[in-house]
């Protein structure tokens, strides 16, 4: 006789995200530095920063900072990145 | 919670603008949203809710938001998040406790006869918009629809709603009510005669690394049968990935840890906790840190169910807390996602991965239990969630008084998360029996052992001296005070952040600290 077993697993279907459009090119873009809010992020970002602005030639940093590392990130912040804010984002921690 | 069908009344609440607004239903249609000042759900929803009372300025139709909260809480969400709504006070809970919402945000759409036509809970795109259809419909005003692509969540769940927290006693202290929502049931898998299903089950990766208890229908439906509620009802969306934990799929993954049929309405209650936003399990299950939820089980259901809380409390000494512990375990790993290697990234883990779950020992405490602590009533059984490092051991044999006992435990609770590290902290001490006699005959209550541990446990400044390491750079940030005769910087914020419970067997002075993870907040829910 065939065992019957229930699924125990998540069974819910998500909706596949298409991942944005890659720039192809770094020069003359405004460039988003989110900063998740741990000790250390600060200096690694701004290296970061240098090497984008010398290196590839951003046009622009801009610098955002989210409130706490241990949650998603509010949903203003997240907003503001989807709109004509910047070219790219780069979400980035240090300790 | 009043269900769609009911009829309700007109009441009178302060607002934020009068002492005295009356809502009345006859003829019109009316939203009422239920919210918590401290509730992300509730935060992320209200600008929705704006949007819609905009659109409706100078109808028949209107929405009130109910918050549960006093004035001053209420004024500062308001102005934090800058939304212009008509919101009302109900700090006493009186129109919560009528309408007795499981959680919040609590929406309820009545028409003009006064009748409840729709309810949900938690936020939900689909529901808004759909509610949002419904009162353009009524209205004659323009339709408002929320873009399922804004760069929010299609949906998130609440928290527990305000009435049916615990800082209240008498009969507001009851269980609180399953979540109305439905899910899907759960498909089956057909096995061949020719497959294991204990194999099965381990390829199917439906497991920690241990063997389980295939759940078959035949069993499952055993757990079913006195479940807290129909298969389909959902309990909580459990983090990361938010996967509908209804109940069938809590009893599946109960009967795979070896759960004897009873512990279903335990772990419901566990799935509850996970759920509640205060406990951040998104946070908890992503963390490279060592955090894992350790349960804490109190009250009458200790001793029906076998919980064991004396000698071996942590070890694997009760099939009623190994099993518990383990069914909590492969609900966060099979509907959280939280599979260690993928979305689980801990750096070392944490053993109580396995399982984490105790029970106070009750019997052997001098002092009221914790979820009396909590404000619930002595007969009422009760889960707390805990983002816990794995415990520290404390030895004290020597020493002959209850402050004595006290230092030694604050040099181990000192060194919770990093020794320097000074803010966020939160932390579980476990007395041992035979430390808790000697304290309570010193006259130390448990309110007084928080106290002395929150005043005596401090890192010395001399320890940040030309320091370069972890909890430096936010020095400035600390307390500074004298702990006997040395500058320290105080180790916790408050005394509150310091919980106390007595486990643990009768011989032995081993008492016992536990760090817990920032950003979270210990959960206590009743069982229902």
């Amino acid at each position: 006789m065939s065992t019957i077993l229930v699924n125990p697993v998540d069974e819910i279907r998500r909706k596949r995200q298409q991942a944005a459009r890659r720039l192809a090119t770094l020069s003359g873009k405004t460039v988003a530095l989110l900063d998740i809010s741990k000790p250390g992020g600060s200096v690694f970002l701004d290296r970061l920063s240098e090497l984008l602005t010398t290196r590839y030639g951003v046009n622009k940093i801009r610098r955002l900072t989210k409130p706490t590392y241990t949650k998603q990130a509010p949903n203003d912040l997240i907003a503001k990145l989807s709109g004509q804010y910047c070219d790219a984002v780069i979400e980035a921690l240090a300790d | 919670m009043l269900d769609e069908g009911d009829c309700v009344v007109p009441f009178t609440l302060p607002s934020l603008d009068s002492e005295g607004t009356q809502v009345v239903f006859e003829g019109k249609l009316v939203l009422l949203v239920f919210i918590e000042t401290d509730c992300p759900t509730c935060r992320l929803t209200l600008p929705y809710l704006e949007k819609l009372a905009v659109s409706l300025h100078g109808s028949s139709a209107s929405v009130f938001c109910i918050s549960q909260d006093g004035d001053d809480a209420t004024r500062r969400l308001i102005s934090d998040i800058s939304v212009d709504l008509q919101v009302l006070l109900d700090s006493e809970l009186i129109v919560s406790r009528q309408y007795n919402p499981p959680f919040v945000p609590a929406l309820y759409l009545i028409d003009r006869n006064a009748r409840i036509v729709r309810k949900g809970v938690g936020f939900e795109k689909k529901m808004l918009n759909e509610l949002s259809a419904e009162l353009s419909s009524f209205a004659g005003s323009p339709l408002v629809v929320f873009d399922y692509d804004d760069g929010t969540p299609a949906s998130k769940p609440g928290c527990v709603s305000r009435h049916l927290e615990p800082a209240v006693t008498g009969d507001m202290a009851t269980p609180v009510d399953l979540h109305a929502k439905r899910g899907r049931r759960a498909s089956v898998i057909e096995l061949p005669d020719d497959v294991d299903p204990y194999d099965y089950c381990v390829r199917a990766d439906f497991s920690d690394p241990l063997p389980v208890i295939p759940p078959t229908r035949a069993r499952v439906d055993r757990m079913l049968e006195i479940a807290p509620g129909s298969a389909d009802e959902i309990v909580g969306l459990v983090p990361p990935n938010y996967g509908a934990a209804t109940i069938e799929k809590i009893a599946a993954n109960a009967v795979m840890a070896g759960c004897f049929p009873e512990l279903i309405r335990v772990l419901v209650s566990v799935i509850r906790a996970a759920c509640d936003e205060r406990l951040n399990l998104h946070g908890v299950q992503a963390t490279t840190h060592f955090a894992a939820p350790l349960v804490l089980i109190n009250g009458p259901v200790r001793q029906n169910l076998g919980f064991a809380s004396g000698s071996n409390v942590f070890s694997n000494v009760a099939r009623a807390n190994s099993t518990l512990g383990r069914a909590l375990q492969l609900v966060l790993i099979n509907l959280g996602g939280a599979r260690p290697g993928e979305i689980d990234t801990s750096t070392l883990g944490n053993p109580g991965k396995f399982s984490f779950c105790i029970a106070e020992n009750e019997e052997e405490s001098p002092w009221e239990p914790f979820h009396i602590d909590q404000g619930y009533e002595e007969n009422l059984s009760t889960v707390t969630l805990f983002a816990a490092e794995p415990p520290r051991g404390v030895s004290e044999h020597q020493a002959r008084h209850g402050r004595s006992i006290l230092e030694t435990i604050s040099k181990t609770l000192v060194t919770i998360w990093s020794y320097r590290v000074c803010f966020g902290q939160e932390a579980l001490v476990i007395i041992c029996p035979e430390h808790a006699v000697t304290l309570a005959r010193d006259g130390f209550t448990k309110q007084l052992v928080r106290e002395f541990l929150f005043e005596n446990t401090g890192v010395p400044v001399r320890a940040y001296d030309n320091a370069d390491g972890e909890g430096v750079q936010q020095v400035t940030r600390y307390d500074r005070v004298e702990i006997q005769g040395e500058p320290c910087y105080r180790k916790f914020e408050t005394p509150e952040a310091i919980r106390v419970i007595v486990a643990g067997g009768t011989a032995g002075k081993f008492s016992a600290v536990i760090g817990g993870w920032r950003g979270s907040v210990p959960v206590t829910c009743p069982i229902g």
